[in-house]
């Protein structure tokens, strides 16, 4: 390609978008990464060809400051990010530089788009893995090599979930994990790349980051950096590869920003008509092969606490196992917020997790849901009014909701309590406990923020000797 | 063929002189120009001609407005092209505009000098339709996205759309005065405001105009719009930001660098809470940035008012877009108010910022975007509407000891209607910011004030910001306090209260008690650590809830007049050691025995 044909000019800014005249006959290809001729150059991606010789594109940088008549260069390929071993301890964005200040990172290429593991090589997951939170483990366990999302409003503790996962998963577990920030908190970036330094964890990890206050394009292509990284790991190193992405409803928000400033009709609720399709194309990359596996642990915002809101709908479809953390829940108290009734999980099932463990969840589920039912009725008559076997219902429901909550190891800083884990069986046996009335005399305060239920009958011999004394 | 232009003289222009200038032109353009001659005095000395939508001012006018600006600000804007035609125009060299704030005086003087013999080419373009405060351009191809445009009479605009024909652009001020047919120029430079100590104290507008009468001579100014520290350059939130409010530093403390959303209806306190914390940060090295967005300007007066009156005008900007303003006005307020302050944490000191309130902003960015003819998404917010506040708050943070390790806090303020803080803008900005601080109307109307909801109002960074006195006091403020509101629904439903129950609610109470505080009345942090000392040990246990208070306040003068050394190490270190407890007891002790007596 000579000189000419490699560069055109800019004819159009709108925000992020932008509008690139070619020679006619060497339109740069859709996906090609372009740059301008500019101090600092401004990074662009194609999405569209306009018109005979204009592509249509979208910048991964800030646009401010550039003009029309711009001088812009066809790189010639797409987009690519290192991968591999060194760049494990590493923090990139989403052109693939470095920006943990390390210096530049010595590794193989790979393009970010790449299309799915074809039918054959699917693997779909079976079994289970333990994350030590109780409420999890119990009603929604997590298969391996399966796709996990958090669903949750603003400020109901996503974020918190996530750093306790990487905290017991991550940490306790030899593999490798990828984390992705995609569209939040720059502060909560830089706290985690301290935490993880200091718990050594980041020397398993890599990161890449494309937060809030970068442009809708970066954030766009950030979600797909760090799930090459995760690819690579699992197609050419063959390992079981844990990754995390906060926050896959920015991946939609910002396409969302740009679509309509590529020309394109808007769909329900505003967003991009092309949602589904750009949600599939991602999710569908997360897979398990023969060769590896990838278990994606996904927060999912919910807009405006409305779990119908196009986006959070279409990943639903996505996932197979899902935890949704509540406002009301997270109100009265009990952190980790998880709804314990709108939880789900595809493994919960006596094939997968024995009877034993399916039952207990069961029952647990059946009585915090005649609570909920009894609820209203409480409100309008009292408690008193109840027959006896309701009563008993609504006592052990109460214990068993503040049972739900634990307190985190990540969350030691706000609480002041320290954090620990509960192993799978424990969690069972202590349930098991609760819905057989066996605690039935123990005051359900004492379940707050506690871990087996070992812990709770310390706490209740020692209210006993302390009130004998 | 010959090009026609048009030529602005200063003062009469003799026949000879007029020659010269056709002949400079047509060695410029390699074509023959001819001139419509006109005389204008306002350029002082020189001449500016204006040939095919190019801009030749060779004026006086314009050498020392350039150089005016070229002395005030750090980095000069001007497109490199610009730059290259001045050679070609006046043989001199491109001009070295960028300051190394090191040696000021010779960097004064070598900018001077670049100005001398120095002229400019830029474009203008013609307004071919406006209204609604927004202007179609024909023209000005080579504008910068985000450029300030200024038309006559001091209007000024911002471009928002560059097309290949023309540009779309939002009015700033006087929206009426603008007419087809007008001539716009490009002033190659991104829309900015004054920083610095100078702005101190001043109330200025969100382009940097003063609204007090003074005239405003500020040695520097900072683009409104500025990309966000990146991830490596912060630090984790260290220092606490006191608000003087027990409520809130007690139970849902902030960080210096962090950013805690005001929420709540109207009328609940929620501009209180900020201009509370503003007044509370005298002395404490914090200057601070109101915006006012969409107020009315009475309500900004008052407040204005009320910072004189304690003195917090000395550390203090008031950045005002009122009701009255136009759109794009109330949308570049916040950014403006952020350049102002974030001046301060790159210079290595700590500033707070309140943007009073995002909702409003918000409105006025949707108003804004639906006359460019942006498709509206839910609740008719365009798409973008997140970005809009994240790359805002994001702007915010605490820069790493390299960086200079300054500070900015930001506290947004949004409104909720009708209590609903699942709405779409709240929650967006919730999901931005380091915590809620949510005021609730039912709580206002029944004395609680101020009306903080302790369930629903979180701060995610700041408990590790807290000072070891704080800390060793409120340890067990937010349990008790989730317990004594669980308790208070569940005993409503009339089962039997047991005793141990019936301790929790009266300690709650006390609690509640001791949680309400006046306007403009801010604690010190000791002050907060004794108060705070004595009601989670049960020294009120004997004090009826009603009383709780007028304890508090007796407590606090004793201490005052007694014990004001141990008062003032505890403000000092920031520390509770054992023999400080021992007599933060003896204190309380005391003043119970004073109390009986």
């Amino acid at each position: 390609m000579t000189e000419q044909e490699r560069t055109g000019s800019i004819i159009r800014i709108i925000g992020p978008v932008l509008d690139v005249r070619f020679q006619e006959g060497s339109e740069p290809l859709i996906k090609t990464l372009l740059v301008t001729k500019t101090e600092p150059p401004v990074h662009i991606e194609v999405v569209q060809h306009h018109a005979p010789g204009v592509v249509r594109a979208i910048a991964l940088e800030p646009t401010e400051g550039l003009y029309c008549g711009v001088a812009v260069e066809n790189t010639g390929g797409g987009i690519q990010v290192p991968v591999g071993e060194t760049v494990l301890g590493r923090v990139i964005d989403c052109l693939g530089r470095p920006i943990d200040g390390l210096g530049p990172i010595d590794a193989p290429l790979r393009d970010v788009h790449q299309s799915p593991p074809s039918f054959m090589l699917q693997r779909p997951s079976t079994t289970l893995f333990e994350t030590g939170i109780k409420v999890i483990d119990l009603l929604a366990p997590y298969p391996v090599g399966g796709k996990i999302g958090l669903f949750g409003g603003a400020g109901v503790g996503k974020t918190v979930l996530i750093l306790e996962l990487i905290h017991n998963i991550a940490k306790n577990r030899g593999g490798y994990s990828v984390f992705t920030g995609v569209g939040e908190r720059s502060r909560e970036g830089t706290d985690l790349i301290n935490d993880m330094r200091e718990s050594g964890v980041i020397a398993r990890t890599s990161l890449a980051f494309g937060q809030m206050n970068e442009p809708p394009g970066s954030r766009m292509r950030v979600a797909l950096a760090g799930l090459s990284m995760a690819e690579y790991m699992r197609d050419e190193m063959h390992q079981d590869v844990l990754l995390f992405i906060d926050n896959i409803f920015r991946f939609v928000q910002a396409g969302n920003e740009v679509s309509a400033l590529l020309g394109r009709m808007p769909s329900a609720v505003g967003y991009q008509p092309t949602l589904a399709n750009e949600l599939g194309e991602l999710q569908e990359r997360i897979a398990s092969t023969p060769h590896g596996s990838i278990t994606s642990v996904q927060a999912i915002y919910v807009p405006a606490d409305d779990l119908t809101d196009p986006a959070p709908a279409t990943i639903f479809s996505h996932l197979d196992a899902t935890t949704v953390l509540s406002r009301s829940i997270a109100e009265i108290g009990i952190y980790p917020a998880v709804d314990p009734l709108a939880s789900s999980s595809r493994v919960l099932e006596p094939a997968i997790v024995g009877d034993r463990h399916y039952n207990v969840a069961r029952r647990v589920q059946e009585t915090l849901q005649r609570y909920h039912e009894l609820q209203d009725i409480i409100a309008i008559l009292g408690l008193d009014e109840l027959s006896d076997d309701d009563r008993q219902t609504v006592y052990r429901a109460r214990k068993i909701q503040n049972f739900l909550s634990q307190p985190m190891h990540v969350a030691e800083v706000y609480s002041g309590q320290p954090g620990c884990s509960v192993s799978l069986e424990d969690t069972i046996s202590s349930f098991e406990e609760i819905v057989d009335g066996k605690t039935d005399d123990i005051p359900e305060s004492l379940f707050l923020l506690a871990g087996g239920i070992e812990e709770v009958h310390k706490r209740y011999a020692d209210m006993q000797q302390e009130a004998k004394s | 063929m010959a090009l026609k232009g048009e030529l602005y003289t200063a003062g009469p222009f003799g026949e000879e002189q007029i020659e010269s200038v056709k002949q400079h032109f047509t060695k410029l353009l390699g074509q023959e120009v001819s001139f419509d001659v006109k005389q204008n005095d306002a350029l002082i000395g020189g001449f500016l001609a204006i040939i095919d939508g190019k801009v030749y001012d060779a004026s006086v006018a314009y050498r020392i407005k350039e150089a005016q600006h070229a002395l005030v600000t750090n980095d000069f804007t001007g497109g490199a092209e610009i730059a290259a035609e001045n050679v070609k125009l006046t043989g001199s060299e491109p001009g070295q505009f960028h300051s190394s704030a090191k040696d000021i005086g010779a960097t004064l003087k070598k900018r001077l000098n670049t100005f001398e013999n120095k002229s400019a080419v830029y474009e203008y373009g013609v307004v071919t339709s406006v209204g609604d405060g927004v202007v179609r351009i024909d023209g000005l191809s080579h504008t910068r996205y985000g450029e300030q445009i200024a038309f006559d009479n001091d209007v000024y605009g911002m471009t928002m759309d560059l097309e290949v024909d023309g540009v779309g652009a939002v009015l700033l001020n006087e929206q009426d005065s603008v007419r087809v047919g007008e001539r716009v120029y490009g002033t190659g430079r991104v829309v900015e405001v004054p920083v610095g100590d100078e702005v101190l104290g001043r109330v200025i507008n969100p382009i940097g105009m003063p609204l007090d009468n003074k005239p405003l001579n500020a040695a520097r100014y900072r683009p409104v719009e500025s990309p966000a520290p990146r991830i490596i350059d912060r630090q984790s939130v260290n220092e606490p930001l006191m608000t003087g409010l027990i409520a809130v530093d007690g139970i849902i403390p902030i960080g210096r660098g962090q950013r805690e959303l005001i929420i709540g209806d109207r009328q609940t306190g929620k501009t209180t809470i900020a201009v509370d914390t503003i007044i509370n940060q005298r002395g404490k090295h914090v200057n601070c940035v109101y915006v006012a967005i969409g107020q009315k300007l009475s309500t900004i007066a008052q407040i204005y008012e009320t910072f004189q009156a304690v003195g917090a005008m000395d550390y203090t900007t008031i950045v005002v877009a009122n009701a009255s303003d136009c759109a794009a006005m109330q949308y570049l307020a916040p950014y403006a108010g952020c350049a102002i302050a974030e001046q301060f944490m790159y210079d290595g000191k700590d500033a707070l910022v309140v943007y009073d309130d995002l909702s409003k902003h918000a409105v006025a960015y949707r108003a804004m975007s639906l006359l460019l003819h942006r498709p509206p998404g839910r609740e008719a917010y365009p798409g973008d509407v997140f970005y809009l506040h994240s790359r805002l708050l994001e702007r915010a943070g605490h820069l790493s000891e390299e960086r200079g390790g300054g500070s900015l806090t930001a506290l947004p303020i949004v409104e909720t209607m009708a209590s609903d803080i699942s709405a779409y803008i709240p929650t967006n900005v919730i999901s931005i910011t380091d915590g809620q601080i949510y005021l609730e109307p039912e709580l206002f109307h029944s004395g609680v004030r101020p009306a903080v909801n302790v369930g629903l109002s979180v701060s995610r960074v700041g408990s590790a910001a807290q000072k070891k006195a704080m800390r060793k006091v409120v340890k067990k403020l937010r349990l008790t306090l989730a317990q004594y509101r669980e308790l208070q629904i569940f005993a409503q439903f009339g089962s039997d209260i047991d005793s141990v129950t019936k301790n929790i609610l009266d300690s709650g109470d006390r609690l509640s008690e001791t949680l309400k505080q006046s306007q403009h009345e801010p604690l010190q942090m000791c002050e907060q650590v004794l108060v705070l000392y004595a009601v989670m040990n049960d020294y009120l246990k004997e004090v009826p809830s009603p009383h709780v208070r007028a304890f508090q306040k007796g407590l606090l003068q004793y201490a005052h007049r007694n014990y004001s050394a141990m008062l003032d190490e505890i403000e000092e270190t920031g520390d509770l050691t054992d023999e400080q407890t021992e007599e933060l007891r003896a204190c309380i002790e005391n003043y119970q025995l004073t109390c009986k007596a």
